[in-house]
């Protein structure tokens, strides 16, 4: 294999983003995945485990990893991290019973050294539903001000109507773009 | 994009098929074949993970449309007809359960865009490094390559994966071949954990009309 070869072919990996859905459960992880892939929406279960996605986009390949929110599972979140280019955190907006649990968990995963380079894009999930939190609320809440770590933005979304789930994610590459293909 | 890690030192040589008997199968060796194998390269106990495959399916993106779905159904009703859809007309062997028989029609290899999913659920260990390396031929032209790995995978979990690819473009003389000649077009399935392989799968297609969708 030549030189310009494994250069090419360095590059190609380098296309490449790893995106991992992490929150509490029923944030609407899977949900969103699948509204933004196109399919279907009415019959989805719990995930106990992982769904992937692996699509083209924007010229960049996307590795999306959506890793099951509930309790027991949050655990095994940490064997997810590697190589993690881009954070989506998920919050059910209208779930304000569970929002300090949801704060304590995005806050302790945000001081893992293996995310410590990834863009993190927080996702104000089901704004269609009455008595949802606004953006500027969960921010507050979830005390986002604090952290100092990552790039950040907070997005409101529905992953019922699809409203602004392509918008997130394009700023999330483009920040992501600019972070490492720097050289392109 | 998989984590680097130290290649565990020498895994005993486990059962492997009798052609290839004397040395483990390394995802380097299958990514070198040209051809579809003869034989299944391990045992169907060589998968100790009990990694079960409960769905296989494909759809158009472009339409929306499911041109394939084969699932096996959840635990809890296992009664009834299980297994559809597994090719009918060939006598029952062990392999059986590690072997797919696709039929489409002509336009499935004018599609644009398609999604390709598994399912599959892990038993009580946890997997490490769990890496698929799919590849596709007809007759021995290599027509694509999957490499993915999944990595980690939760004891008792139920996990999903969609590869959602451009159809690769392929020449028109080539695609009448493929439509004339049902099944020579094929796949091997290889599926390691620790770089050790633990699965290994075949599929054959036919593009010639015959399924109803």
């Amino acid at each position: 294999m030549g030189f310009l070869t494994v250069l090419k072919k360095m590059k190609q990996k380098e296309k490449e983003m790893r995106i991992l859905m992490l929150g509490l459960d029923n944030a609407g992880k899977t949900t969103i995945l699948k509204r933004f892939n196109g399919e279907p929406i009415d019959t989805i279960s719990p995930t106990l485990g992982f769904n992937i996605k692996t699509l083209e986009h924007r010229g960049f390949t996307l590795n999306l990893w959506d890793v099951g929110g509930q309790k027991s599972l949050r655990s095994y979140w940490r064997n997810y991290f590697e190589c993690t280019d881009g954070l989506i955190w998920v919050v059910d907006s209208a779930d304000k019973r569970r929002l300090e649990d949801c704060k304590g968990e995005l806050h302790t995963l945000l001081q893992e050294e293996r995310l410590a380079g990834a863009t993190l894009l927080i996702f104000a999930n089901k704004q269609d539903l009455p008595g949802a939190c606004s953006p500027e609320q969960l921010k507050e809440i979830l005390e986002l001000d604090q952290i100092k770590t990552h790039h950040w933005q907070i997005a409101k979304c529905s992953a019922v109507t699809g409203e602004n789930l392509l918008k997130g994610v394009d700023w999330m590459i483009d920040d992501i773009a600019a972070r490492i293909f720097t050289l392109d | 994009m998989s984590v680097v890690r130290e290649k565990r030192e020498s895994i005993p040589n486990k059962p492997v098929a009798p052609l290839e008997a004397s040395k483990a199968i390394t995802p380097e060796d299958v990514l070198r074949l040209t051809k579809i194998t003869d034989t299944y390269l391990c045992d169907p106990d060589a998968n100790i993970y009990d990694i079960d495959f409960t769905r296989f399916k494909i759809r158009d993106l472009e339409s929306g449309a499911v041109l394939f779905e084969i699932a096996k159904p959840v635990p809890e009703n296992v009664d009834e007809n299980s297994e559809k859809n597994v090719e009918s007309d060939e006598p029952i062997d062990p392999n059986s359960g590690r072997f797919v028989r696709y039929q489409f029609t002509p336009q499935f290899l004018k599609l644009k865009t398609v999604g390709a999913t598994v399912e599959f659920t892990v038993g009580g260990k946890p997997v490490n490094r769990f890496r698929m390396i799919e590849r596709h031929f007809f007759r021995d032209k290599l027509l694509k390559t999957f490499d993915f790995e999944f990595g980690f995978c939760i004891p008792y979990s139920r996990n999903t994966c969609e590869h959602i690819y451009e159809f690769p473009v392929l020449p028109t003389e080539l695609v009448n071949e493929m439509i004339a000649s049902p099944f020579e077009t094929r796949s091997d399935s290889f599926y390691f954990v620790d770089d050790f392989l633990i699965m290994h799968n075949k599929a054959d297609y036919a593009y010639n009309g015959g399924m109803s969708t």
